[in-house]
């Protein structure tokens, strides 16, 4: 079974918070407090070597979905074509179990029921990208199948240990 | 995708896809909530004639399909509760929000003969015309003032990008720019381009990841220290100093181009001397930036040619010792031979409304109708005659002095477009002289508390509700045809020119013949014309434009009196003005107001970008200000604990001038000694905490970035 993840470079990410608002946009969210896509800021280090980084975080569609397992009514779903976690609104009773067993603070509720991130699956069947994806300004944000990114993460990082063997080598 | 099962219309429906049958049409249009610099091409979802969603357009050039968070929140800016909907006119007080709807005949009859009556009571120039945001009119808007009679066309340019730029043309007598893919280093000076346009902040991620070594140079941490080979955190304020520590390192190691100073230069011994009084110690003690990074920086700088020196559009500027600072610091450019070099900082061809993409255009004809000696002096003539020698426009910041003294001619009339009177320092000031105006005109997109003070508001249509020519500095332009109908009864700001220009200024044909015509006359030059633009609706890519050469210069000299580069400059030397770039201290600093220091100990610099709001313009829109729902004063977590200061903490920010109640933000975005405010709130306006006269002497630039200021903590 297929199962696509976002991928995220935490050095590009600016915290520009575009891929949130892309979000709300795309499926007609209020915003504030409900919103399926969130970025935080962490603070490392006091002045004058203080580091500030973001990172951008939603549903992460679980390969082993713990919402998914703690659903009394089926709500939520694994998609067989590509391990999308999908929530059926119609069956959800509002229980919050699975906001309990989230450990992303992935699912939202709107209207009583829950409601998150689809990965924009209609888009995704169309050969479109997510809302996200498509206007993160440094390409911080991305998607594809999991053995795809993290064999690309893969080749990045034995790249970045080679030229760091090769110059260590060369003094 | 082949084994993708079919979409269920629910899905199409929800998932907001374009597919045949879906009733979703992609039409292009751009985004200008932010400047010119930027403007990210808009895929506008159309259903019913409603916009639905918005993407990035992946063929514009410039933003490849990205957007930033107020452009993906566009939806909520063009749709906005707050649009003013229809003309209208003033039935109560001034400022008591009291209006009632008129139609447009009526509205531009009253305004008309209002502006036709005070030009022949006390003449044309009694009447300004002021361009804010967004900045698409002002062309047709400078001209009809002057083709009115008013040398008073002036604009928020006053206190945005203009004096960055006269500080180098004092020097260069033109303004350059870094090109950060062909630099082998990159010295960023107070920019951050990830919070204000997104084809900037792809270029230099870019640049990071090939490795370019980065110098920043900013009291604030951003997206891009983390990435910075060296920081240089300066006391705000302070850049001259640094430049001139930056410069004796240079100068004294032998790393200056010495052929490029010989040749090219005026004033290099006067410069010479003087920057010897400033070793690293000195600059350090200034700065407050450790001397090793003083002397690291300099030999990086000098020594990895080419590099280029990147600027934000204002924040070096935006001091009372702003211009002095801005010509030390690009002093460095071509101290060091990287002036108009490949890699360097590089001249472009003036293009068309800020953005050069190697067209040239007629706009600097077009706008002048009028030469200036036909004319009266403008505001501002007396007080920033370096200015007035140099920009085609009057200095807005003297309006509200020249509305309040009525020197050396009365100010009684404004026809303002997209008018921000919390752009002005004490901008309490500033309202309070719009008030004192006879007649005062607003058009605008949302009933702002600045169209409010006016007599008549005028609704604008947005950028997806009109046509406009936008050219990107990429090559690339594109005249953008309205994706929706214009919404309750706007109209696009030209088309509103041209109208009252009919009534105003009658015997301009050009402008009388319409938005388009005057387009097609301004465009002339290009060979393009809007009949073969509007055949691209996403937009034309520019084949085989020549680019201007390097090192013009070899070819006629500097455009500056010597016909060199001034280190001294003769345009100042000529005002009676220093002509050496003498560090001073800002007005108000730890050094040269320690009687003041002693009782507001904390650096306030205000309007750094956040990533949601651009200036006021996004304040409405619920999607942004929820991601920041309350205004905040940054402060170091030292100086936070120092007063008891947690997150969210309600606290006082103020100076000798006034008080703003604002929440507690402690971070490490600002270091010990520094606090930083976003401006232009209307709840806790921090501009109202400046003396409307804490201005640069030589181009009337606010100092908004650098003055003292307290913070205390208040009872919940």
């Amino acid at each position: 079974m297929k199962q696509l993840a976002f991928s995220f470079d935490v050095n590009r990410c600016t915290g520009c918070m575009a891929c949130v608002v892309s979000c709300l946009d795309q499926n007609d969210l209020p915003g504030g407090a409900v919103s399926f896509r969130h970025v935080t800021k962490l603070e490392q280090g006091t002045f004058p070597s203080a580091k500030i980084s973001f990172m951008s975080l939603s549903c992460q569609h679980c390969g082993d979905a713990p919402c998914l397992m703690v659903c009394p009514t089926g709500a939520i779903s694994k998609r067989d074509e590509d391990g999308v976690v999908v929530v059926d609104r119609n069956l959800c009773v509002g229980c919050y179990s699975c906001v309990l067993a989230c450990p992303f603070g992935a699912p939202q509720f709107e209207y009583g029921t829950m409601t998150k991130c689809d990965f924009c699956h209609a888009r995704i069947d169309s050969g479109m990208v997510p809302a996200c994806v498509s206007v993160c300004p440094t390409h911080a944000l991305g998607f594809g199948p999991i053995e795809e990114l993290t064999k690309a993460t893969k080749e990045k990082a034995s790249v970045t240990i080679l030229s760091s063997l090769l110059t260590a080598g060369s003094r | 995708m082949n084994n993708k099962p079919a979409l269920s219309p629910e899905d199409i429906r929800v998932g907001k896809v374009p597919l045949e049958g879906s009733g979703i049409e992609i039409r292009k249009t751009i985004c200008d909530i932010c400047n010119p610099q930027s403007h990210c091409g808009i895929d506008a979802y159309v259903k019913d004639g409603v916009v639905i969603k918005v993407a990035g357009t992946k063929e514009n050039l410039h933003s490849a399909g990205t957007l930033c968070s107020k452009g993906a929140a566009s939806r909520q800016y063009i749709y906005n509760e707050d649009r003013v909907r229809t003309p209208l006119m003033r039935r109560g007080k001034r400022g008591s929000d009291d209006f009632e709807p008129i139609s447009w005949d009526r509205a531009l009859e009253i305004i008309s003969s209002r502006l036709i009556k005070i030009k022949s009571e006390t003449g044309p120039e009694s009447v300004l015309f002021y361009a804010g945001y967004p900045k698409w009119m002002r062309p047709l808007l400078k001209r009809m003032a002057h083709s009115f009679g008013s040398p008073n066309y002036m604009s928020e340019s006053s206190v945005c990008s203009i004096a960055q730029k006269l500080g180098q043309r004092l020097t260069y007598g033109v303004a350059s720019g870094a090109q950060p893919p062909k630099a082998k280093c990159l010295m960023v000076w107070s920019k951050n381009p990830f919070y204000s346009n997104t084809a900037v902040a792809r270029k230099l991620t870019k640049v990071i990841e090939k490795g370019v070594k980065i110098i920043e140079v900013g009291p604030l941490t951003s997206h891009l220290s983390k990435h910075a080979h060296i920081h240089l955190r300066i006391r705000p304020g302070t850049s001259g100093a640094l430049a001139l520590g930056l410069a004796n390192v240079i100068i004294n190691e032998g790393l200056y181009d010495r052929d490029f100073v010989e040749k090219w230069t005026e004033g290099f011994d006067a410069y010479r001397a003087y920057v010897m009084e400033f070793p690293p110690s000195k600059a350090s003690e200034i700065t407050g930036v450790p001397v090793d990074l003083i002397e690291k920086a300099a030999r990086l700088y000098a020594t990895s040619k080419p590099a280029g020196l990147m600027t934000g559009s204002n924040p070096t500027v935006h001091h009372t010792n702003g211009i002095t600072n801005h010509r030390l610091l690009t002093a460095l450019i071509g101290l060091t031979g990287n002036f108009d070099i490949p890699g360097g900082n590089y001249v472009k061809f003036p293009g068309y409304l800020y953005a050069s993409n190697g067209l040239v255009t007629r706009q600097s004809e077009f706008s002048q109708s009028r030469p200036w000696d036909e004319m009266a002096p403008r505001v501002s003539q007396d007080t920033f005659p370096v200015w007035c020698k140099m920009e085609p426009e009057a200095q807005a910041m003297h309006i509200p002095f020249q509305i309040q003294s009525g020197k050396p001619y009365p100010i009684r009339a404004m026809v303002a477009f997209g008018l921000n009177y919390r752009m002005w320092p004490g901008s309490d000031f500033m309202q309070k002289s719009l008030k004192m105006l006879d007649f005062l005109v607003d058009v605008e997109l949302f009933m702002t508390d600045s169209a409010k003070l006016a007599d008549i508001i005028l609704p604008a249509c947005s950028s997806f509700e009109r046509s406009e020519l936008k050219f990107y500095s990429s090559p690339y332009v594109i005249w953008t045809q309205p994706v929706i109908e214009p919404l309750w009864e706007s109209r696009p700001d030209n088309e509103i020119i041209v109208d009252l220009a009919r009534r105003i200024a009658p015997d301009d044909s050009l402008l009388g013949s319409g938005h388009e015509a005057c387009i097609d006359w301004m465009l002339e030059p290009t060979g393009l014309t809007l009949a073969e633009l509007k055949k691209y609706p996403g937009g034309y890519p520019l084949k085989d434009v020549p680019q201007p050469p390097y090192k013009k210069y070899e070819d006629g000299g500097f455009k500056t009196p010597s016909g060199k580069m001034e280190f001294t400059s003769r345009i100042l030397e000529e005002f009676g003005m220093d002509p050496l770039p003498r560090y001073v201290e800002p007005k108000l600093s730890p050094i040269s107001t320690p009687e003041i220091y002693k009782d507001y100990p904390l650096i306030l610099t205000t309007g750094a970008r956040l990533p949601m709001f651009v200036h006021s313009r996004t304040f409405r829109i619920p999607w942004l200000k929820g991601l920041r729902p309350d205004p905040m004063v940054d402060i170091n977590p030292k100086d936070a604990k120092e007063r008891g200061l947690s997150l969210g903490d309600p606290v006082s920010l103020f100076t000798p001038r006034g008080a703003i109640q604002v929440k507690a933000n402690p971070t490490e975005l600002v270091p010990p000694g520094v606090v930083n405010m976003f401006h232009a709130y209307p709840e806790a306006d921090v501009n109202t905490l400046i003396e409307p006269d804490y201005l640069d002497p030589i181009s009337g630039f606010p100092g908004f970035k650098a003055l003292l200021c307290q913070v205390k903590k208040l009872s919940k």
